[in-house]
């Protein structure tokens, strides 16, 4: 439920509550202001039967809506505590103890309040009362009753005395009259009145009784009493105070006559009021009495009525602190839930007192904390995914452009595991994906490949190196070209590195065939360059010898030479051939090189006028393993050539320094150049652009080069000229050898 | 053995139409003219209690419902109006005499001072060629009848719960008007 109709609702709640206690008040007022008017009214009308059966069924409606609001409010408790809604425990407990503090004294009341009016009830209508009651209604009557027997027989014996008068005759009237004058006198009556049947004959009042006119008798009064001989009334006086006892007598008491004389006796006032309300007195008595039964249900249901009234208000009071104390732990209990649901922007808004108002103001403070920080959460996390999906986006390039890549490329961390690998490498190196993440890239390979990539990888240089490697993969020797590149740590130093490693095997071996090629098409052409001569003197030999007597001794002589001096050619070629196919290994020594450079480059200064020689090794460079002989070899054949090559005026330079884990061999010159076209042939056996020669100097050199784990370009130099670099490892002293 | 039952139930449906209950009886009706005249009276209606309660002198009396209907042979009797006779009595105690008002629709129709308790009871109970009812557009095809029952005053249910106490209805014999 939405916390501001929560809070509309409780106010109506309290609106409800103190109408409702308004409306008992007003109600009670009214009931307490009847009882007290009931007090004042008459009798008749208080005793009615309406006003009885009326004031019952109002108060069975009252009872009945009290039931029904007490067991709505029971019920709806019973239901919420059976749904389990929050506090419904509490309140039923809580109105529990409400009723049952106030069900016990209100029973006890109830029941003595009862008891105690049954018995004033039954008090009031005591034997005693009614026989004192009944004894004055009695006496009244008496002394009506003697009275107008008094006046019925002085009524007979007047009657019977006029009897004969003939009425109809003036002169009987006035006898009549006479004697009903007489009569009253002797009688002592008020009123004496003479009636011929129906007809009214004549009356006597008596002066000093206080009637002041003569009241009317009716007829009904003679003609009862002519009919039954006797009659009574009792009648107001017109125009005095008291009652008017009259008896109607027909002569002698006897029925049948027309005659009839009526007496009456006025009761003086106070007489006749004493008597009218002692039987008034007991005329209210018997209707009370009648009407017992009646009071005592009416007075039970008002105490019922107050009961119920007391237990409602009890429960409702129960009801209202409960809902009172729980609507602000509903709205947290809900507000609870909502927050823990998602919604951050959900504020209680409960008007509560001062202890919760500080926890309401913190948890609003709480939520609303919450939901910045959710924001500054999602909107990161929005800048997150963007730049994770930009990484992606590049990861997955990169990852494709590796995978195109027909160069292997290997990625390690500081110490040398492989954070990532293409396929071109996993190929290469003979390695499966899904076993290579984290682990140590030099114990994936084989034995013989681990010494010369830790040569590689825990080497000193932070700068790219290349090395040219050969390793055994898979059982057989391959040779790799190695770049190694430094990745950027945090600050600066190297995070890792990526090694890229190319397959050089079958280029290699391709390069060897062609070069065998090519040395055997030399060889070939070399050796065939003298075997014409020699064939074409063997021919003229031949010829010669076919000619019978022919002077053939200079001629043989001259083939001779010729063939003696081709065969010389062909043995020298073939002793170079021999020499350079039988080039033995480096024999490695600690090799200062200032003092060789310096004797090579003295052999060539001033060889050559014009051309100058200048030499120069990095001070410091310290001694290096190499085969001094067979660098000394190299330097002479670079110079020889550069020096050929170079006109007047020229400069040949030799120079060394350190350049990495290697060091830098660079002889340039002024001369010619070397034409990029030719750049790939001149390291060949027999490739020559002198035109003289064997053709195997720079493939001497490249070999030399080669056996010492070098390498060796030829650049252009500037201005003119050609420089070639040779890269040697700047190798110490090795290892002493153990075991065996 | 077999008789029992039958003389059970017969016992049990006759006990509610006591002798001794109050009832509508005699009812019948005449017309004079367009006026229908009803006769009927009230029997074993003035109870001792209902005495007493007189001679207490609260006001006691009987409330008549008389309902005039047109007979309808194969339905229920079409209702054509309705009225109420009402007797009141109240006794005097100090003159002794009864005082009966007899009103038809709260109209009064007769007052009259009785002493004689049995002419009391005859005039609250027993009603001779009353007009009731006029017929507004009679037909002399059609049959007309009146039915009555008696309110006879409050009474406890279970001694607890105040209850009106009336009789059940009573048909008259049926009357088709004739032309004068």
């Amino acid at each position: 439920m939405d916390l501001r109709a929560q809070l509309a609702r409780r106010s109506r709640d309290a609106r409800w509550v103190a109408a409702a206690l308004a409306l008992g008040l007003i109600l009670a007022t009214l009931v307490y202001a009847l009882v007290q008017r009931g007090s004042e009214l008459p009798s008749a009308l208080v005793t009615n039967r309406v006003l009885l059966f009326a004031l019952w069924y109002a108060n069975v409606v009252l009872i009945l809506v009290i039931l029904f609001v007490l067991a709505r409010n029971l019920i709806k408790l019973w239901l919420e505590r059976r749904t389990g809604a929050l506090g419904a425990r509490f309140k039923t407990k809580l109105v529990a103890t409400y009723i049952g503090l106030s069900l016990v004294p209100v029973l006890a009341l109830f029941f003595f309040a009862s008891q105690l009016l049954q018995g004033a009830i039954d008090r009031w209508f005591s034997a005693s009362l009614s026989q004192v009651l009944a004894q004055g209604d009695a006496v009244a009557h008496a002394l009506q009753d003697t009275i107008e027997s008094r006046n019925w027989r002085d009524a007979a014996r007047l009657a019977q005395e006029i009897q004969g008068q003939d009425l109809a005759d003036p002169a009987g009237r006035t006898a009549a009259g006479r004697r009903l004058t007489r009569g009253r006198e002797e009688t002592g009556a008020d009123l004496v009145a003479l009636f011929d049947g129906d007809d009214f004959v004549q009356a006597v009042l008596d002066p000093r009784s206080g009637l002041a006119d003569l009241p009317e008798i009716g007829r009904a009064l003679p003609r009862e009493a002519a009919r039954s001989g006797r009659a009574g009334r009792v009648l107001e006086p017109p125009g005095a105070r008291g009652r008017l006892i009259l008896a109607a007598a027909a002569p002698g008491g006897r029925p049948g006559g027309r005659l009839v004389v009526v007496v009456g006796t006025l009761l003086d006032p106070a007489t006749a009021t004493r008597s009218e309300e002692l039987i008034q007195a007991y005329q209210t008595y018997r209707q009370l009495e009648i009407q017992k039964g009646e009071f005592k249900v009416s007075y039970l249901l008002m105490f019922v009525l107050v009961t119920l009234l007391i237990l409602l208000a009890s429960s409702w009071t129960g009801l209202f602190l409960a809902r009172r104390l729980m609507t602000p732990i509903q709205a947290f209990s809900e507000a609870m839930r909502r927050v823990s649901s998602g919604d951050l922007d959900q504020r209680i808004e409960v008007a509560a007192d001062a202890e919760m108002s500080s926890v309401v103001e913190s948890f609003n403070r709480m939520t609303e904390e919450l939901s910045r920080s959710r924001q500054l959460i999602e909107r990161s996390n929005v800048e997150l995914t963007e730049a994770n999906r930009g990484l992606a986006e590049e990861r997955a390039l990169v990852a494709a452009i590796l995978e195109s890549l027909a160069a292997g490329v290997v990625a390690l961390d500081g110490q040398g595991r492989v954070l990532a690998v293409n396929g071109a490498a996993l190929q290469m190196l003979r390695l499966r994906g899904s076993e290579v993440a984290g682990l140590p890239l030099v114990e994936l390979l084989e034995s013989g490949a681990r010494a010369e990539l830790e040569g590689l990888l825990h080497g000193d240089a932070p700068e790219r190196t290349a090395s040219q490697v050969s390793f055994p993969v898979g059982g057989t020797w391959r040779t790799f070209d190695v770049r190694i590149q430094p990745l950027p740590g945090p600050d600066d130093g190297p995070a890792g590195r990526v090694l890229v490693v190319e397959d050089l095997t079958e280029l290699i071996r391709a390069q060897k065939l062609a070069t065998w090629t090519e040395a055997a098409r030399r060889v070939a052409h070399e050796i065939k360059n003298p075997l014409t001569p020699i064939r074409l003197a063997a021919e003229r030999l031949r010829e010669r010898s076919r000619q019978p007597g022919a002077d053939a001794g200079e001629l043989v002589e001259r083939s001779v030479d010729v063939i003696v001096r081709e065969v010389g050619n062909m043995q020298h070629l073939v002793d170079e051939f021999s020499r350079f196919a039988r080039m033995p290994g480096p024999q490695l020594a600690a090799t200062d090189f200032a003092p060789l450079v310096a004797d090579v480059a003295g052999l060539y200064r001033d060889l050559k006028p014009g051309v100058e020689i200048a030499a120069e090794v990095e001070p410091g460079l310290g001694e290096l393993w190499v085969d001094p002989e067979q660098v000394r070899r190299v330097l002479i054949n670079l110079l020889d050539n550069a020096v050929e090559a170079t006109e007047a005026p020229g400069l040949v330079s030799v120079s060394v320094r350190r350049a990495g884990a290697s060091v830098e061999i660079a002889v340039a010159d002024t001369g010619r150049g070397v034409p990029p076209e030719d750049r790939d042939k001149i390291f060949l056996p027999f490739y020559s652009r002198k035109g003289r020669g064997s053709g195997l100097g720079l493939a001497i050199v490249h070999r030399v080069v080669s056996d010492h784990d070098g390498a060796i370009r030829v650049e252009d130099n500037a201005p003119r000229g050609t420089v070639f670099r040779i890269h040697l490892p700047a190798r110490g002293a090795p290892l002493p050898e153990t075991g065996g | 053995m077999k008789a029992f039952p039958a003389l059970l139930l017969a016992g049990l449906l006759a006990a509610p139409a006591a002798a001794d209950e109050p009832a509508v009886r005699e009812l019948s009706i005449a017309l004079d003219g367009v006026q229908v005249l009803a006769s009927f009276r009230l029997g074993d209606g003035m109870t001792a209690e209902l005495r007493e309660r007189i001679e207490s002198g609260l006001p006691t009396g009987f409330l008549f419902e008389l309902d005039l209907l047109r007979d309808r042979k194969r339905w229920w009797d079409e209702s054509l109006d309705s009225t109420r006779i009402e007797v009141v009595a109240m006794f005097n105690a100090v003159t002794r005499e009864y005082l009966v008002n007899t009103k038809l629709d709260g109209k009064l129709i007769d007052s009259r001072t009785l002493r004689d308790p049995e002419e009391l009871e005859h005039v609250m109970t027993r009603f001779q060629a009353v007009p009731v009812f006029v017929l507004r557009s009679p037909s002399h095809r059609e049959r007309y009848l009146i039915r009555v029952r008696a309110e006879l005053g409050t009474g406890n249910l279970l001694g607890l719960v105040p209850v009106m106490r009336s009789t059940d209805w009573l048909e008259s014999n049926k009357v088709r008007f004739r032309k004068p």
